[in-house]
């Protein structure tokens, strides 16, 4: 936990966001902000729509109403190859990587929209993770989990993003490697990197970050810089159980 | 002996032909996501269009060739749209659907072929383009120059197709989404521009297709691609729907059987052939002999 430090403008602003999916209202209004250089984390319980909020960010959802404002723009309703070309990621819950396809073919998945320069930003994620470059002729289904969330960082990385959304790092690893992994996503926010990350364990991703949002059930319950969310009551009692 | 090697040369052609029609039908199925049904029927009116520009062009094979793989685009760019506006009305990926629509436009195109051209008769390709030339005779074993070309093509679209799949960026796409088309979107490959790439891949390979057809048997029929078509589904049934290595393997297969069951039993036998092995497989390996990869 730190403060945000150099240009911290206005990034990423969602307003007023409704979005269902049928008859089911997953998010009732959800209004947020990141600034540049920030690691906003959003926490909330399975179902709370952690998810729903990134994917809408990303464009996979079209919102019923509300806007979202990326780098002064609106891109509500931009379609998600268009929001990735235009500098947002996500790393998918569960990671995403593609398990039949090798290392190598995954990351440059990730440059796709990006070819040019892609030895450069290949080299950089290798020394990022220096085990991918180890196993980039393997196919991805002979990661472990650890290496699977590195894989699908670095593809991440691949597009050179602005705005890195990460959604439940933490989920299926064993403690040791959540550790690193938040390392690796403290490092990358040093080197500049925007992240919004959604997360159940509160307790290390308030840590990590600066600054935080609570969802439950659709809607934002609680704000604040992460120390004074690590050391609101509520917090305390939902999600950190002391 | 001499009759066995004899068909299974015969077979391997044949063979190359299927592997063809079912690679281009599996990939359509797992990058683009529907069931065409008629492809190979949308290969048989580009050997009709072929035809046609022969008779106008004094045989000039090369305008054939261009003709063919021109005509097997654009249509199947024509009913990309189609497919996928279907599927975005019904909410995503409906295959049923997509596999009715396809029967529709095979019936329309048998219907054009067999109102619009030669009055419905079977047509005949110009000798100069008909590969039925003698290379090679030892005793009964005979060696057309129409079935070594249908082979060495047949190997160098493949080649050609999997070179494109494993070593270029639309390949590495085209992987992504057959493999998982949520995670595809989740990491930002654009599905529908992708789908239509593979549209456009299927249409070179459905006329490259064409035109070895025309080589190989020298004639078609407005029934043909029908016909074809059953037994391109059964193919990538035996197989695994969609899996493309399984597809070769099988497609080859089929055409050795169907040309071994000519050579010993009887011609009019060799078309349910490839239906009984598919009955006997599905019975023992619902999902084919290599998995389904949807």
């Amino acid at each position: 936990m730190e403060e945000s430090r150099g240009d911290n403008s206005l990034m990423l602003k969602v307003h007023n966001l409704f979005v269902s999916y049928g008859h089911i209202k997953a998010l009732k209004g959800i209004d947020l902000e990141v600034r540049k250089n920030e690691i906003v984390v959003l926490i909330g319980a399975n179902g709370a729509g952690k998810t729903t909020v990134l994917e809408t960010i990303l464009g996979i959802n079209i919102p019923d109403s509300g806007d979202i404002i990326f780098n002064g723009k609106s891109i509500r309703g931009v379609s998600a190859d268009k929001n990735v070309r235009n500098g947002i990621c996500l790393v998918p819950e569960g990671r995403g990587v593609f398990a039949s396809m090798s290392v190598l073919d995954n990351l440059l998945l990730g440059a796709h929209h990006n070819m040019h320069n892609v030895k450069e930003h290949l080299n950089r994620v290798y020394d990022w993770f220096p085990i991918l470059k180890i196993r980039k002729n393997q196919v991805a289904r002979t990661l472990s989990g650890g290496e699977r969330q590195m894989l699908a960082i670095g593809r991440a990385l691949m597009a050179s993003p602005d705005l890195i959304l990460v959604d439940e790092p933490s989920i299926g690893l064993a403690p040791i490697i959540v550790n690193e992994i938040f390392d690796i996503l403290i490092n990358l926010n040093r080197e500049g990197y925007t992240i919004l990350l959604s997360e159940q364990n509160a307790n290390k991703a308030l840590k990590a970050a600066h600054r935080g949002y609570v969802l439950e059930t659709g809607k934002l319950v609680l704000e604040g810089t992460s120390g004074k969310l690590l050391n609101d009551k509520r917090v305390r009692e939902a999600y950190l159980g002391v | 002996m001499e009759v066995f090697i004899a068909q299974i040369i015969n077979g391997l052609s044949l063979g190359s032909i299927y592997v063809l029609l079912v690679t281009g039908f599996n990939l359509l199925l797992i990058v683009a996501m529907i069931i065409h049904f008629s492809y190979p029927q949308v290969v048989v009116f580009s050997m009709y269009i072929a035809w046609m520009v022969m008779k106008f062009t004094n045989n000039s094979i090369i305008l054939a060739i261009a003709a063919a793989v021109g005509s097997a685009i654009i249509l199947n760019l024509i009913s990309a749209p189609l497919f996928q506006k279907v599927m975005k009305k019904r909410e995503g990926v409906d295959i049923n659907t997509t596999m009715v629509l396809s029967l529709g436009i095979g019936m329309i195109i048998t219907d054009i072929l067999s109102h619009g051209f030669n009055e419905g008769l079977p047509i005949a390709f110009p000798e100069n383009i008909v590969g039925d030339k003698s290379v090679i005779e030892i005793g009964l074993i005979s060696v057309s120059n129409g079935q070594i070309y249908t082979l060495v093509v047949g190997i160098i679209a493949v080649s050609g197709l999997f070179w494109l799949l494993y070593r270029t960026r639309p390949g590495r796409a085209f992987r992504a989404i057959a493999e998982d088309p949520n995670g595809a979107k989740l990491v930002g490959l654009p599905l529908f521009k992708t789908a239509l790439a593979s549209y456009a891949v299927t249409g070179v390979l459905g006329g490259v297709t064409a035109i070895l057809l025309a080589v190989l048997l020298g004639t078609t029929s407005p029934g043909m691609g029908e016909q074809v078509a059953n037994k391109v589904l059964a193919v990538s049934i035996i197989a695994g729907l969609g899996n493309l290595t399984g597809g070769l393997i099988v497609g080859l297969l089929l055409g050795i059987l169907e040309a071994v069951v000519q050579g010993y039993i009887s011609g009019s036998w060799a078309n349910a052939i490839a239906f009984v092995v598919m009955l006997v497989v599905i019975l023992f390996k619902p999902k084919g002999l290599f998995g389904m990869k949807l």
